[in-house]
């Protein structure tokens, strides 16, 4: 038999793609680890600072709530306003973050959370679409379970 | 760089995420709008199975609430395929090509068909799976570049690894590019004709644009 063929009917199965998948994945980090060292920008784009005191930890951004604070944009001609909004935190948000430690763990849990991540408007698309992911998936599974009562 | 989509036509802009739209990529955008558009207005087909040697047959029916939700799944590749066609940023591009992974599961989710339904589990494990490289190869551009605008990286003065473009292009593989066709050759089996041709077209596409994006940066 050719090997082609061999190949061919190999990759035809679908009971065997996942297996050609990891083979690729397998190659293909093997080149990435054999490629290392790669070098860090240091100049980055969007910095983050860690800081495991701050009770908006680990989403603490820096600056100063209504306050006027200095953001790197890649176009800083498309957010104008991009100072102001990094820091918007609703007034309930301000309250739990100035009494507890535990705000950055319920980001999305309260009032105030999914908005600030909207907000932060220099990446605020990729906000918008993360959340398109999530409600196609929740779609997909609510029709596939209501569909047994019918 | 090669420049291979043209000069700009238009650019959309939302804070540091651009869209835009070369000759190229207007080119796959109108691909994608015109079959979307086909897919709300066309009603599915109905499949007809022939029991071989005899006069019966099989006709398999969509009912209605079935056709709208794969109709709906349809439009969601759609969108996210025009999404993914004009972005000028990586990581919105990854979650673009990862969006329409998830809509090709759910146009066959509906599906009540044991071989469709087993090829389409293979194929959700793989998409699934391929977000490991495609974001990697994005967050790895990013660190070692320091920008994730495509235009920026184009425009040339940054040393982008072999590697990161090597991983966003396997991730988008395996979105269903040949050679991991296989279980969605198997998924088209499932009756509706319009609604599951759209898998097909959106990872075509996705991949015409990454091939882009991997020669332009």
């Amino acid at each position: 038999m050719l090997i082609i063929t061999r190949i061919s009917r190999f990759v035809s199965n679908f009971q065997n793609l996942v297996a050609l998948f990891a083979g690729a994945c397998i190659i293909i980090s093997l080149i990435g680890i054999l490629s290392l060292p790669l070098a860090f920008e240091e100049h980055q784009l969007y910095p983050k600072t860690l800081d495991p005191a701050s009770s908006l930890y680990p989403y603490d951004r820096g600056g100063v709530p209504f306050g006027t604070t200095e953001v790197v944009a890649q176009y800083p001609e498309n957010s104008p306003y991009v100072g102001y909004v990094t820091t918007y935190l609703t007034p309930l948000s301000q309250y739990l973050a100035d009494h507890t430690h535990y705000l950055g763990t319920t980001i999305v849990a309260h009032p105030g959370g999914i908005i600030d991540e909207i907000l932060y408007n220099t990446r605020g698309l990729d906000t918008v679409v993360e959340t398109s992911i999530l409600f196609t998936a929740f779609a997909i599974a609510s029709y596939l379970y209501r569909r047994e009562e019918e | 760089m090669p420049d291979i989509g043209g000069i700009d036509l238009f650019v959309l802009e939302f804070g540091d995420i651009l869209h835009y739209y070369t000759p190229y990529t207007t080119t796959l955008f109108l691909l994608a709008l015109i079959f979307t558009a086909l897919a709300i207005v066309s009603r599915p087909e109905g499949q007809i199975d022939i029991a071989f040697g005899g006069d019966a047959y099989y006709a398999k029916e969509t009912t209605l609430p079935e056709m709208r939700f794969r109709r709906f799944m349809a439009i969601a590749c759609g969108l996210a395929t025009m999404g993914a066609m004009g972005s000028g940023d990586l990581f919105n591009f990854t979650l673009f090509a990862s969006l329409v992974g998830i809509t090709n599961v759910g146009i066959v989710a509906a599906v009540k068909n044991r071989h469709v339904l087993n090829a389409a589990y293979e194929y959700g494990i793989v998409a699934m799976v391929a977000t490991l490289p495609l974001f990697g190869g994005a967050a790895l551009i990013l660190a070692t570049t320091g920008t994730l605008s495509i235009p920026a990286l184009a425009a040339g003065g940054f040393a982008v690894p072999f590697v990161g473009k090597a991983l966003l292009v396997l991730g988008v593989i395996g979105e269903g590019m040949a050679p991991f066709y296989a279980a969605k050759a198997e998924m088209f089996r499932a009756p509706g004709a319009p609604y599951v041709i759209m898998c097909s077209l959106s990872s075509l596409l996705i991949f015409l644009r990454v091939v882009e994006i991997a020669i332009t940066i």
